[in-house]
């Protein structure tokens, strides 16, 4: 049976490996300054992310929306296991918040933005914003920042943004469209999702666990 | 060569925080390392790389470990001085409880934080949230408010006689369930002693420890002495706060095997003689 076992898994492995080399063959990429300057950009890794491997950067986009998407319905099952007594303030956490947020939001925005021009792009940018949410929840805890929100919208937010990448993404592979307005739209696209998507995740753990 | 530097600042933060007992230290260290990684990825002229890192290791994931610290990262023990079960050595505590309470904060992988308090005080810190265990010669029969652990070390009540006269009670709640009217009651152990030099009390009522600590410390008026120590059998043990069920279980567990081990009876051995 370890015999059989064993065999099964070298022979995945080799699938894998005959798969990858054979029926996905990997498209010539051109040399790294002239898909810097075809697709718009200044920043090497945004013209390869977002132009010539467009494709890998949309898979990733649907894998993170799917992670997000198992993590709510895992947490949404579990229900609320205890109710937390809210933390003592503190004035620190207040004054922190009220001076880095808007900070935070900014250089979040620029680097996503500027993202084709210098170092950055939306992961990054998307996770600076994501540790903004952070902040401010642990200061003034998730109840109170989302009083007028189903319990939905948060989702069906980032559902929406991950199908306009996805949109987007699938558009400008099919029309050839390239440019600054593509990169910085799809840059942008993909900070708010991943800001978003730590904001669910974090949304749904205080959930489950009472509050932040 | 930065890189070089850089790499050895990194591989030398992460040890660092491997190594901390303190989780506080521990987060720290997380999070430079995390920013000097950021710096070689810079190095290696990755700085999109190096932002992420930044963003995520040192900002995102920090915050996450501080938070969860602060929910969860410490063990604060309400505290009565009582010697030699729990005293302060310096500024550190020490004593066969805090031997206790270290491992039980290696187990829980919390950090231990002594609050210092008068025995009155105790109770309500317990309720208040302020403490979630209470150790230093905790001496009481039942108290629906709170988890009792088991027995940490025997012990008994004694009474003290010069002559017959009045009686004087220390606050114990066991001692005090044996307090009748008119009889005095003492916060301090010290101010016991004095009662009874003085002729204030001629009786005092106190448990086999403070007993044997005023004696060691000769405060006892020993000439003419009558010691009878009462039938009842004792024991201290750690208070732990209703809502705690989950420290409570880890203490029970840990003294369990302890005893098992015969690590208690060592203990008690080298601080109880």
């Amino acid at each position: 049976m370890k015999v059989l076992g064993g065999l099964g898994i070298v022979g995945l492995v080799v699938l894998l490996v005959w798969l990858t080399w054979s029926c996905f063959p990997l498209g010539e990429l051109p040399p790294w300054e002239e898909a810097t300057a075809a697709w718009g950009s200044k920043n090497a890794v945004a013209a390869i992310v977002l132009g010539a491997r467009l494709w890998d950067t949309l898979f990733e986009v649907l894998v993170y929306a799917l992670a997000i998407a198992g993590v709510a319905l895992a947490a949404g099952s579990l229900g609320t296991k205890a109710v937390l007594p809210p933390l003592p303030e503190t004035p620190l956490l207040h004054l922190a918040v009220a001076l880095l947020l808007g900070p935070i939001g900014v250089f979040g925005l620029y680097v996503a933005v500027s993202g084709h021009l210098g170092p950055g792009g939306g992961f990054p940018a998307g996770a600076l914003v994501g540790s903004g949410l952070l902040l401010l929840a642990l200061a003034r805890g998730t109840r109170g920042l989302t009083p007028g929100w189903a319990g939905g919208a948060w989702e069906t937010g980032k559902f929406a943004v991950t199908g306009a990448i996805l949109l987007l993404g699938l558009g400008v592979l099919v029309l050839g469209a390239r440019g600054e307005p593509v990169l910085v739209g799809l840059n942008v696209l993909i900070a708010l999702e991943v800001a978003l998507g730590a904001w669910v995740v974090l949304r749904e753990f205080a959930h489950v666990r009472g509050e932040m | 060569m930065g890189t070089l530097v850089l790499c050895g600042l990194a591989g030398a933060l992460a040890v660092f925080a491997l190594t901390r007992r303190r989780l506080l230290l521990g987060v720290i260290g997380v999070g430079a390392h995390s920013l000097a990684l950021a710096g070689v990825y810079l190095f290696l002229s990755a700085p999109d790389v190096a932002l992420a890192e930044a963003s995520i290791g040192f900002g995102l994931v920090t915050f996450i470990f501080l938070l969860a610290l602060r929910r969860s990262g410490r063990l604060v023990v309400a505290a009565v001085e009582c010697f030699p079960l729990l005293y302060q050595e310096g500024d550190r505590p020490a004593g066969l409880e805090w031997e206790i309470l270290a491992r039980l904060g290696d187990r829980l992988h919390r950090e231990v934080h002594v609050l210092w308090v008068c025995r009155g005080d105790v109770s309500g810190a317990l309720a208040s949230g302020e403490a979630e265990l209470a150790a230093g010669g905790f001496l009481v029969r039942s108290d629906p408010g709170l988890r009792l652990s088991r027995p940490v070390v025997p012990t008994r009540l004694v009474e003290v006689a010069v002559g017959p006269g009045r009686r004087v009670v220390l606050a114990h709640p066991c001692c005090e369930a044996l307090a009748q009217s008119g009889d005095l009651r003492c916060e301090e152990p010290e101010e016991l002693a004095r009662a009874l030099c003085s002729g204030e009390a001629c009786r005092a009522v106190l448990d086999l420890l403070t007993f044997r600590e005023l004696g060691l410390k000769g405060a006892w008026p020993e000439e003419n002495c009558a010691i009878r120590v009462l039938e009842d059998p004792l024991a201290y043990r750690f208070a732990v706060a209703l809502d705690a069920a989950e420290v409570h279980q880890a203490l029970e567990e840990l003294l369990a095997e302890l005893e098992d081990r015969g690590v208690l009876a060592d203990l008690v051995r080298r601080y109880l003689g």
